[in-house]
Formats: structure tokens, C-alpha cells, sequence
């Protein structure tokens, strides 16, 4: 069981932070903080499918790991009952 | 929603004081702005359209709730007739309107309270700065106890007609012509159809008698009486205050979309007073029509979670107050959120889009239920059935039409939004996890190939250094182990 709650909560809690990283870094490219853009020379009219699939990551990733953090959660209940 | 088994208490002069609270709000003082601009001086005839196809509507309305006087209105009504995906449609469509609803009221409050302090004091973003404010004295108000401030209805109501019958009563005696100060634009009919559509808001609320129907004593009698009667005030006190408007106010002086209309005529009318009087008057419509929208907001999401189409925590109330704190918290944030917009056009258009809609399913639901449960207690009946609610259809949809794009646009994705919420609660929560565990094995496969495509001396079509292309190799391969595993575990897990 300890074994268990340690790998979801490992994973839950990667999977949030590799999303919202990804998010995050969707927001960079857009608005071109750091020079990020200019200096990865994306041309603007390429930008729209970094963002897309960058914010669909994002979003699996989150939702994996809030099904993970969710089962720690109930695992917690179950060895607390 | 649940059976309410509150004692019916209200008489006709009750219901009718509801029909028009529920009714006068900020609608009237916000949306005559871009009404007036799109059908010029055919604004009356515009308002008088708008409550003859309200009341159509509102006749469906009577009949289903006096056959079903629960609580909840149309998501009630929907629920008795085809329950499902329609009844969650019905509830999800009304959330939508009272959301955008709210928000219109927080900017009507926003214009109003300006109007009061020099532009010197609050130089940027005025508006928001102020819709902000009300919108979180207004939730934490209603947080601290709902009861406190719906007392507050009929006082309110009564001061409202009288404020309005002054209006016009001095507009009569100020001696009002017909001034040509603005263009005629009925050769462009959409125009005309586009204002129909846009003042439609200021109408609807009238609906609140049949959603507070359970509470109305001789419900089969009082509340089409009330319905109609309410209808009938509405509509002359709201065609008088137009006409007075565009008989004293210039295009010009309105053209603004914070300009407010009802103040500028009123000042003219009864000086410096009357426009503070006007301008005081909008901002308690303002706080009313929002503090309704949320409690109705709150009302249907209890409802939507209690009927286990939203999450269950939605439905806690508070420790201390016993209030749907959560519920309100959760629409407040819609609120803020769209009344950051500023554009009271944008918002009333949504708002006009949801409604418009919601109306369309409850001549829909009288159709069904006329068929589907004949047996119910029906005291009043829409007269020239089935024509009326067929035309009530037909009138909605065509006025659908000409909402403005952006809003239509904005109504579609809420609705496709909540297809997928009920489409997510149907497939049920573990199926949804292993078919989001099959994406995230997908997104790993994907990132392995590209760190191969890399590793393998790939060109991407990205200028990166060296270095970065390094750190983006092995960047790909941490997250396609994390997405692999995780898709794993949650595709083999129990729960």
C-alpha cells in the first residue's frame, strides 16, 4: 500500500507540474517573453500549433495527475478507515 | 429541484410584485443604449414587439407552472417532460443567462456609481475597478444571508414604478414632439429584428412568478393572471420611458456605451434631481438584478449537482451561515470574469442568446408534457394550442438568429461545454480515467518518438543551439517515461 501511494503521488504531482510547465511555457511562446520566439526562429503563423498542442498536453498531463492525486486520496481514506 | 414545501401565502398583488421585480432590473436603464442605435426611433414599437413575443412565451410558461409548481422553473418543467440531457440542456442554458446576467447587472452598477464620482479620482479602468466591487459586495451580501436581501422586493418594486411614472409623467408635461434626432433604419428590417432580439433580456424576468409558482396561492388562477398582468405594465411603463428617452435625448448624447439615458432625460426633465434620482434608482436595479441572478444561479446549480449532473461539493453550505457559499463563490468568478469584458453589448447579447434558447425548450416542454402526462392538473391552458408554442419555438429561433456573432459564438461553446460535462457524467468517472490514461500512453509514444527523431540527429525546424537540443532530448525523454507510466497506472487502476 505504501509502495502505491508513493508511485501515484510521484506521478499525480509530475504529471500537474509537467502540465502546467507546459502551459506556462504556451503563455512564453505567445508572448514571446525571454525572446524565446524570435530566438527559436518559430515564425508567427507557426506559433497557433505550438500553442495547441502544447495546451493539449497541458491538459491531459493535469487531468492524469489529478486522477492520480485523486487515488491517493481515497487510499488515504481507505487506510485511515 | 426538489418539491418545495413552503406554505402558499401569495396573492395575485404579491405574484404580480414578483412578476415585476423579477422583471425591472438594469435591463431597462443599460440596454436602451445600443437598442436605440440599432432601431432608431422604432424603439417603441421595438419594446412593445419584444413583450407581445415575451408574452407568448409567458403564456407557456402559466400553463406549465400551474402543472408543475415546483421549484426550479424551466429545468422543472424540462425535467417533467423529457428529463435527460434536454432537462440538464434547460437548467445549463438558464446558469448561462443568469451568469451573464450578473455580469451585465455589475457594469450597469459600474456605469451608474461612476456617474457620482469625478473622472480625477479613478483615472483607468474605471468600470472594472467598480464592477469588481459590486459584484464582491453582492456575493459576500448574499453569502451572509440571502434572506436579508430578498425582503427587500417589493419596496423596491413599488419605488421603481413610481420613479418610472414620474419619468414619464414629466416627460408628458415637459411636452414632448416628435424631434427627428434619429435616423429611421427600418428599411434595414434585421436592425429592427436585432433590437427585438437585444431588449428581449429586459423582459424575462417575468418568469420568476413561475418559478416562485409553489409559493402562489390558487396557482391555476393567480399565476397566468399575474404573468399577464405583469406583461402589461412592463410594457407600457418600458414603451413610455422610451418614448420620453427619444423625444429628449440626441443620438449624440447616448451614443457612448457608458453614456446613460435615462439620467441624461431625466435631468433635462427634472433638472440636476432627476438625473441623481434616475442615476440612484439604476444603481439599486443594478444590485437587485444581481443579487436575483445569483440566487437563481445558486438555485440551479444546487439543483444541476443535487441531480448529479455538477460535483456533489458544490452543494455544502456554509459552517456558520448555512449558505451556498461554494455555489456563489464558484458563479461569482463567471461574473468577474465576464463583466472584466466592459462590453455591455457582449455580455447582454450572451445573456439575450442563452434565454432565447431556454425559452425555445420550454414551448418544447409543453408540447411534450401536453402529450406525454395529458393527466396533470392544468387550471390554465395556453390558449390556440398547439399554435402558440409552436410559434413561441419559431419566434425564438428565428431571433437567435441575429445575435450578435461574437456572443453567438460564445453561447455555442457554453452549450458544447456542457455536452461534454454531461457526456463525461454519463460515461461515468472510470472510464473517463482510462480513456484519459490511453491519451497520456499516446502523448508518451509521441514525445519517444520525437527524442529518437532528435537522438538520431533529426532537423527540427527550430533554430536551437547544441546545448538546447540536448536539454530538449532529454527533456522528451523524462516526459514521455512520466506520461507512459502515469497512462499506465491510470488505464490497470480499480477505482
Amino acid at each position: 500500500m505504501k509502495v502505491r501511494k508513493f508511485v501515484v503521488t510521484f506521478f499525480g504531482v509530475t504529471q500537474e507540474v509537467v502540465g502546467v510547465l507546459a502551459i506556462v511555457f504556451a503563455y512564453v511562446l505567445y508572448y514571446n517573453l525571454l525572446h524565446i520566439r524570435t530566438n527559436s526562429e518559430i515564425p508567427l503563423e507557426h506559433v497557433s500549433i505550438y500553442l495547441l498542442l502544447l495546451f493539449v498536453f497541458g491538459f491531459v498531463s493535469i487531468l492524469n495527475g489529478f486522477f492520480l492525486l485523486r487515488e491517493r486520496v481515497e487510499l488515504d481514506g481507505e487506510s485511515g478507515s | 429541484m426538489n418539491k418545495s414545501k413552503a406554505p402558499r401565502e401569495l396573492g395575485l398583488f404579491q405574484a404580480v410584485m414578483i412578476g415585476l421585480g423579477g422583471a425591472i432590473g438594469i435591463e431597462i436603464f443599460v440596454l436602451l443604449n445600443y437598442a436605440t442605435y440599432l432601431a432608431g426611433s422604432t424603439i417603441v414599437p421595438v419594446l412593445f414587439v419584444c413583450g407581445i413575443i415575451n408574452l407568448l412565451t409567458m403564456l407557456s410558461f402559466c400553463e406549465l407552472g400551474a402543472a408543475v409548481p415546483e421549484v426550479g422553473g424551466e429545468y422543472s418543467y424540462a425535467k417533467a417532460a423529457f428529463g435527460g440531457f434536454l432537462a440538464f440542456l434547460t437548467g445549463w442554458l438558464r446558469w448561462i443567462s443568469n451568469v451573464f446576467g450578473a455580469a451585465l447587472a455589475a457594469l450597469g452598477f459600474a456605469y451608474h456609481f461612476l456617474y457620482f464620482i469625478p473622472t480625477a479620482i479613478i483615472p483607468v479602468d474605471r468600470s472594472l475597478l467598480v464592477a469588481l466591487i459590486a459584484v464582491a459586495i453582492i456575493v459576500v451580501l448574499t453569502v451572509l444571508s440571502i434572506r436579508g436581501t430578498r425582503q427587500m422586493g417589493a419596496m423596491i418594486v413599488i419605488a421603481f414604478i413610481a420613479v418610472f411614472l414620474v419619468f414619464i409623467a414629466g416627460g408628458i408635461l415637459y411636452g414632448l414632439e416628435p424631434k427627428l434626432f434619429y435616423p429611421t433604419t427600418l428599411e434595414e428590417s434585421s436592425n429592427f429584428v436585432a433590437a427585438v432580439t437585444y431588449t428581449f433580456l429586459m423582459f424575462l424576468g417575468m418568469r420568476a412568478i413561475a418559478a416562485g409558482g409553489a409559493v402562489v396561492k390558487e396557482p391555476g388562477k393567480n399565476i397566468p393572471r399575474a404573468i399577464i398582468l405583469s406583461a402589461v405594465v412592463l410594457m407600457a411603463l418600458y414603451c413610455g420611458i422610451a418614448y420620453v428617452t427619444i423625444s429628449i435625448v440626441s443620438l449624440e448624447e447616448i451614443a457612448a456605451p457608458t453614456a446613460l439615458p435615462l439620467s441624461i432625460a431625466a435631468g433635462k426633465i427634472l433638472g440636476e434631481g432627476g438625473a441623481i434620482i434616475m442615476t440612484i434608482a439604476g444603481i439599486v436595479a443594478a444590485l437587485s438584478s444581481l443579487s436575483t441572478a445569483i440566487m437563481v444561479q445558486s438555485s440551479i446549480t444546487r439543483g444541476l449537482s443535487r441531480d448529479g449532473y455538477l460535483p456533489k461539493f458544490l452543494l455544502s453550505p456554509h459552517r456558520r451561515f448555512k449558505t451556498p457559499h461554494i455555489v456563489i463563490i464558484f458563479g461569482s468568478i463567471f461574473y468577474i470574469l465576464f463583466a472584466a469584458t466592459g462590453v455591455v453589448e457582449f455580455v447582454g447579447s450572451v445573456a439575450a442568446f442563452a434565454s432565447l434558447f431556454g425559452f425555445a425548450l420550454v414551448n418544447l416542454s409543453l408540447l411534450k408534457l401536453r402529450v406525454k402526462k395529458p393527466y396533470l392538473p392544468r387550471p390554465f391552458k395556453v390558449p390556440l394550442y398547439p399554435y402558440t408554442p409552436i410559434v413561441g419555438i419559431l419566434l425564438s429561433l428565428i431571433l437567435l438568429i441575429f445575435i450578435e456573432p461574437r456572443a453567438f459564438s460564445l453561447g455555442v461553446g457554453f452549450i458544447a461545454l456542457g455536452l461534454l460535462a454531461y457526456y463525461l457524467k454519463m460515461v461515468g468517472y472510470h472510464r473517463i480515467r482510462i480513456s484519459f490514461g490511453g491519451m497520456s500512453l499516446g502523448i508518451g509514444g509521441f514525445t519517444t518518438l520525437l527524442a529518437y527523431l532528435i537522438g538520431t540527429g533529426f532537423t527540427l525546424p527550430l533554430a536551437l543551439s547544441p546545448q538546447l537540443t540536448a536539454i530538449l532530448f532529454y527533456v522528451l525523454i523524462f516526459v514521455s517515461i512520466i506520461s507512459i507510466l502515469a497512462g499506465i497506472f491510470n488505464i490497470v487502476s480499480k477505482g
